[in-house]
């Protein structure tokens, strides 16, 4: 026999809603719009509780959540507002940005120059897979195959798509510090 | 890889995320740190890495839903059917 509904709600209450903050955070860097987000979340958190009964206590609520809200994402968001891209993931060097900086500044002290909305501005112009690779680790500290499982991919692509958003969003971030003047740039 | 095979600068550099994730099996992630320790210019990298991870992550870790997006979910639960029940 099922569970009275008090006692249901009760027990989503307590294993999905204290996730709410994740799901909003990583909502707001997939729709990238804080209206859009709050949909996102809500709609996320809905679905959560009407399939409650496919969740199996004791594994990981977070996991299950971010899975709901990427596939809602890419089901009904994604393609309605498609923003162009305008971070490169594709470059081929590694490590240009510590190249450049290793004699002038090699403890990367410029980044602290650097604001919360810039790095989240930057993080907003990465591609899709990369942005929620990199968010769900880097934003949320998902492991590698937490990321492998939300997003339905093999563990070597997290590690590769992940090391490629580090870097570019790395070597973003490290332009705009030259061109605000927090950091020479140019290399040697 | 065996444990205790010393792993060269290539081998380190590949693995630099992996190691700053704590992603390696305790083997690797030690045989990366002993080389760390060896090699002035891996170190040097892995120095600045590490300060731009933990300094992303600084930047991005706050943030919370907001007050009124909770109680509108909170709300929506109440009338939601229950979802048990059908």
């Amino acid at each position: 026999m099922p569970p009275p509904a008090d006692a249901r709600r009760e027990e989503f209450e307590r294993e999905a809603l204290p996730h709410l903050d994740a799901v909003y955070r990583v909502a707001l860097r997939l729709a990238r719009d804080p209206s859009d987000a709050g949909d996102l979340a809500q709609e996320t958190m809905l679905k959560a509780y009407r399939a409650f009964h496919q969740y199996r206590p004791g594994t990981n609520a977070k996991a299950w959540l971010l899975t709901i809200l990427r596939h809602t994402f890419i089901n009904e968001y994604r393609r309605a507002k498609h923003r162009p891209e305008t971070v490169d993931v594709h470059e081929a060097e590694r490590f240009t940005v510590f190249r450049d900086v290793q004699d002038a500044d090699p403890e990367g002290s410029f980044f602290a120059q650097i604001v919360d909305d810039e790095v989240l501005r930057a993080i907003d112009a990465l591609p899709d897979e990369f942005r929620e690779t990199l968010v769900l680790s880097d934003v949320e500290g998902l492991t590698y195959a937490e990321i492998a499982e939300v997003t339905g991919v093999p563990v070597g692509t997290v590690k590769s798509r992940l090391f490629r958003a580090r870097q570019a969003l790395q070597k973003r971030l490290y332009d705009y510090a030259v061109e605000m003047g927090y950091v020479r740039g140019g290399g040697a | 890889m065996t444990a205790g095979t010393p792993l060269d600068c290539r081998e380190v550099v590949d693995r630099l995320y992996e190691f700053l994730d704590e992603e390696l099996t305790p083997d690797v992630q030690r045989a990366v740190r002993a080389h760390l320790m060896a090699c002035a210019h891996c170190f040097a990298l892995h120095r600045f890495e590490d300060a731009y991870h933990r300094f992303v992550e600084a930047r991005v870790r706050a943030g919370h839903a907001p007050p009124a997006l909770r109680r509108r979910i909170l709300g929506l639960l109440l009338t939601e059917r229950d979802p048990g029940a059908s």
